[in-house]
């Protein structure tokens, strides 16, 4: 980042630390947080049955992304279109297509490019897994819409909570209300009288102008100091929540008690030994990518749904896919629980990082914190540091 | 061993050092220097820079064989796209024009094309690329910070840039050989600033500006110094980069200084998006957003759903303008794309950089490059679709004027004219 474009009060938040805007920092980034959480999950599954860093993860949710965006478009919710606001089976629809097509690419990815590689050096699916990222970055240029975004008219649940924290004055808004409204009733009786452009006034349309528009910033200065803190949360980004929440509960009762969780865990914990007891161990990785796959289609329709306006291209997956790797690690790689904790974790720094004013760096941030617990529990925060013998 | 680790240590860390402190007075100087003509231009939005510009020491490139080559540069492939397609189609058209009007004496112009893929390390290669087959000028780019980096591999060939819409300030002191058919942002940011405050009544200013573009650093500067000149306030600025997806974050802080109008100097890829998640996070439209030529793309109005409806942003003219040039322009243009109206002004500026470009090419002494950055440089009175342009002793910056305009739906022709403003009504 150039040195001349750091503004230059950014140090005043910590001075003059600013309340108001930590709450909504702190809930968005606790909402974000649920969504690396549910990437992570993907990274640290796989870490956990393979030993491998399936660093196409990223790629994987980049696909999603498309999923839902070919299936809102199949919807008719074309760019351009004048539909109204969709229905909830739209929204299942396009989870379902994610996360299908999601599943089917992490179980091609699994066959063709890692299980041919599985006893080679670990080094060789390694390379392969960042090939492969890179192959559907660029390849996917060929071919894939680039700069799309899904139409925010198709979540039915527009709008937002809006709760109110507190800690603003109370102002009387209502005199300078009604003083705005009558300057703005006479410029515009002034503007049908003389049938003048309003950006091209003479002088005296120019005065009655100014004062209709000094009356609404007087309003607006008002509301301003009455609104005190306010917290927003978008309908979309608290279903997008509760959904992950959901996901997360299926997924632990698969892991840990169902049949197949228990080879999972097995094939985890001794990949050897578990063939050996006659676990078909191919099935039970298949199965893994399916799931991390699976749970980052869900992750990529939410956010290219309920992120108004995110910009869907062949690299959507790239920032997302580095933070949940992170995220993974810092809950320590290969646990599932941990994985969870990393992506809130990580969401909450953001947060923080933001309020203090430094959002340029808040990505740089996480790596910090990253570093700065690898130091302190190589193993990440849930996971155990096992010495390796090389 | 360790011992001669300790005693590597020392120096190493000296050169580090040595190394970092050269790096940042180095970097200061820059920034010192880059800032004096900005200034200046905001108070002289005509541009007097020329003082300034060092002139390319290289021979030049003289045309050999049946045609005279001149390249193009634009983004066929990334974000960009849109504006690569126009630009590159507007100055195919301006070549099958000239050379069916008969070339230079006779001798037809071959038009090579390059692609920076929205990318300025692209753009790099690509001009390059070009420069290695001999062409005698370069045409691009949209963006500045490609154009930065064309200009830098074309001044040790003496090579002239003609920028189509980089109109980052002080792109043209990177020597003579730079000249552009486009305003610049010592005038944009102030043409909308003067807006902001005079025409919407505006007085307290939240900018938010793309880290990664050159472009829109440049434009947040010029707009906010400007802003304040009148006596309105900047109440923050936040940033982000290209290809960011969620912006909830400096969306949260610029809230919290509840400004009451936005400038979002980006590029439309990242202000339609942005755009939605502003409203969406609670701030009305009584703010309204506002933002420069980068704006200009139909795509604004997908990414940016009703979010984006009636903002302001800055264009070089406007496809409803009845002025000869613009008529018979749109009327070929229509004529080779199925009745469709160009889909961004980059179109009418390509064609005008190409116009511009060939025009200078028979009025140069002989075909080679030094002469045609003469020729470039002495530009009088040339009509171009997007204006006159002049070059005589503006050091590369023609005086054009500016038009406001308003977003509306795709239906009411997206942009819609609002206020003109020529350099004079700037002071």
């Amino acid at each position: 980042m150039p040195i001349h474009s750091i503004p230059a009060d950014i140090f005043l938040p910590i001075g003059g630390v600013e309340l108001s805007t930590l709450p909504q920092q702190l809930v968005d980034g606790l909402l974000l947080g649920f969504i690396y959480a549910l990437i992570a999950l993907g990274y640290t599954m796989v870490y956990g049955v393979l030993k491998l860093i399936n660093f196409a993860h990223g790629e994987v949710f980049m696909i999603g992304a498309y999923c839902a965006l070919f299936t809102s478009w199949a919807l008719g919710y074309i760019p351009n279109n004048t539909l109204g606001a969709g229905q909830w089976w739209m929204l299942i629809v396009m989870l379902v297509a994610s996360m299908v097509g999601c599943g089917l690419l992490g179980m091609t990815i699994e066959r063709f490019a890692y299980r041919p590689l599985r006893n080679q050096p670990r080094i060789a699916s390694l390379i392969t897994a960042i090939g492969l990222s890179l192959l559907l970055q660029y390849g996917g240029q060929i071919f894939l819409p680039l700069n799309q975004n899904i139409d925010s008219k198709i979540n039915p649940a527009a709008g937002a909570f809006t709760i109110a924290l507190g800690g603003g004055k109370s102002v009387d808004t209502a005199t300078l209300k009604h003083t705005l409204e009558e300057k703005q009733a006479a410029f515009e009786e002034y503007l049908k009288r003389t049938k003048a452009d309003p950006f091209n006034l003479d002088a005296d349309g120019k005065k009655i102008r100014s004062e209709a528009q000094a009356a609404e910033r007087d309003l607006k200065n008002a509301a301003d100091t009455g609104k005190g803190t306010t917290l927003v949360i978008p309908y979309g980004k608290v279903i997008a929540m509760i959904a992950t929440i959901f996901l997360m509960m299926g997924l632990t009762y698969l892991v840990m008690y169902t049949k197949r969780g228990r080879a999972m865990r097995a094939v985890s914990h001794d990949f050897d030994a578990a063939s050996l007891m006659g676990i078909n161990v191919n099935s039970i990785v298949t199965f893994t990518f399916l799931l991390g796959s699976v749970m980052a289609g869900a992750g990529a329709m939410m956010v290219a749904t309920f992120y108004a306006g995110a910009k869907i291209d062949t690299f959507f997956g790239m920032v997302f896919g580095v933070k949940a790797f992170v995220a993974a690690v810092l809950g320590g790689i290969g646990n599932i629980p941990g994985a969870v904790l990393g992506g809130l974790l990580m969401g909450l720094t953001e947060g923080l990082v933001s309020w203090l004013g430094f959002t340029a760096y808040k990505d740089a941030v996480a790596f910090v914190v990253l570093i700065v617990v690898l130091l302190l529990r190589p193993g990440g925060l849930l996971g155990s540091a096992k010495v390796e013998k090389v | 061993m360790i011992k001669n680790v300790r005693i590597a240590w020392k120096p190493a860390l000296a050169a580090v050092a040595l190394a970092f402190a050269f790096g940042c007075s180095g970097g200061d100087t820059k920034t010192a220097e880059g800032d004096k003509p900005k200034g200046e231009t905001t108070t002289q939005p005509s541009g007097t820079t020329t003082a300034a510009r060092p002139e390319p020491t290289g021979e030049g490139v003289t045309a050999t064989g049946d045609t005279i080559k001149i390249g193009v540069v634009g983004s066929l492939t990334g974000d960009q796209k849109p504006w690569g397609d126009d630009s590159i189609e507007g100055a195919k058209m301006a070549l099958e024009e000239f050379n069916a009007a008969g070339g230079v004496n006779g001798k037809k112009v071959e038009l090579i094309v390059g692609d920076s893929a929205s990318k300025a390390e692209q753009a790099k290669s690509a001009s390059e690329k070009l420069l290695s087959q001999g062409v005698i000028g370069i045409i691009g780019e949209v963006a500045s910070g490609n154009t930065i980096q064309i200009a830098k591999a074309a001044f040790s060939k003496a090579v002239p840039v003609i920028g189509i819409g980089a109109t980052r300030t002080d792109l043209t002191d990177e020597g003579t050989h730079v000249v552009r058919v486009c305003y610049t942002d010592a005038f944009q940011g102030p043409v909308m600033a003067t807006f902001a405050y005079e025409e919407l009544g505006k007085r307290k200013v939240g900018i938010v500006t793309d880290n990664k573009a050159p472009y829109s650093q440049g434009l947040s500067k010029s707009f906010a110094d400007k802003f304040k000149a009148l006596g309105g306030e900047v109440v923050g600025e936040v940033f982000y980069e290209t290809g960011q997806t969620d912006f909830t974050g400096p969306i949260n802080e610029i809230k919290g200084k509840n400004p009451d109008v936005l400038f979002l100097s980006g590029y439309f890829p990242e202000v339609g998006p942005m755009a939605q998640a502003i409203r969406g996070a609670g701030i009305g439209k009584d703010v309204p957003l506002l933002g420069g030529d980068g704006w200009d793309s139909p795509q604004l109005l997908v990414s940016g759903g009703d979010a984006i409806i009636d903002s302001f942003f800055c264009n070089h003219y406007n496809n409803k303008e009845t002025r000869p040039e613009v008529t018979a322009f749109l009327t070929k243009w229509k004529a080779k794309h199925g009745g469709k109206d160009p889909g961004t002004t980059m179109a009418a500026l390509g064609y005008d950089a190409a116009s511009l470009t060939f025009d200078a090419l028979k009025r140069a002494k002989n075909l080679n490059s030094k002469d045609l950055i003469e020729a470039l440089n002495d530009t009088e009175g040339f009509k171009g679709v997007s204006g006159v342009i002049n070059l005589k002793g503006k050091g590369g910056n023609p005086d054009k004027q500016a038009l406001v305009v308003q977003v509306k739906p795709a239906a009411e022709g997206f942009q819609v004219f609002k206020k003109a403003y020529s350099p004079s009504d700037i002071k």
